[in-house]
């Protein structure tokens, strides 16, 4: 079972990579928003699959509770800036 | 400057969000030696969940509820907080933070009173990291109004 999830996890890197194209050579910020928040979702499945994989499950779910918060705060203080800095019509 | 945002959307999920960031920064402050997570730890998460306030409804709210001159006592009496544990059992006749002596006057085992030292001095940590956070958050967000009258 544990070799199920560590391809599962291998998939999600191959992934994050794809998304982490998106973050490089975005045409604009927004582009670039949307794909660190994707890159930070993948992430916290890859802590919750490691934490099956190492069977402490319990630990790496706070982890990556924190993870999910900091993301969805990050992404919201980054439209923030964004808006008020008025590069892009949004 | 950070105003206040027009979209309900941000404005209602903050207010449904920060209950639940409160309670699981006192999660990870009580639970922090047993689980990942302790004082530092928790006193981050709580000082997001204010600069998830401050940014959906905008700065000013929140710095009635907690001004600079609140969050600078609050992170000095943190340290107060940790200090004095330590001192405290100094003077009981231990080493410093050695909380095993702290038995005496909390009359329990000295199993239970380290424990409860641990939590005491964590508590202190979560206090001041959390000021500090946010006073170093809110002198961010508002630097342009200090500096108006030179651009």
């Amino acid at each position: 079972m544990n070799i199920f999830f560590l391809i599962i996890g291998m998939g999600m890197c191959a992934l994050v990579l794809l998304c982490l194209y998106r973050v490089t050579f975005g045409p604009n910020v927004l582009n670039r928003a949307a794909g660190l928040s994707a890159v930070g979702t993948k992430t916290l499945i890859i802590l919750l699959l490691m934490g099956v994989i190492y069977d402490r499950v319990e630990m790496f779910v706070d982890i990556s509770m924190v993870y999910a918060l900091l993301n969805f705060l990050g992404t919201l203080v980054l439209a923030k800036y964004i808006k008020q800095s008025g590069e892009v019509e949004c | 400057m950070i105003r206040e945002s027009q979209d309900v959307i941000v404005k209602t999920l903050a207010r449904l969000l920060v209950p639940f960031i409160v309670i699981y920064a006192l999660y990870v402050v009580m639970h922090g030696h047993h689980s990942p997570g302790g004082g530092f730890q928790g006193g981050v998460i709580l000082a997001a969940s204010f600069v998830l306030l401050a940014i959906s409804h905008g700065l000013d709210k929140i710095r009635q509820r907690l001004s600079e001159k609140t969050a600078g006592i609050l992170s000095s009496l943190g340290v107060f907080i940790y200090a004095g544990i330590g001192l405290l059992c100094l003077l009981l006749g231990g080493k410093y933070l050695d909380y095993g002596k702290l038995s005496k006057l909390l009359s329990v085992e000295p199993a239970q009173a380290r424990s409860l030292g641990i939590l005491g001095v964590e508590i202190g940590v979560a206090l001041a990291v959390m000021a500090v956070m946010c006073l170093i958050v809110f002198t961010i967000f508002s630097f342009d109004e200090d500096s108006g009258g030179d651009e």
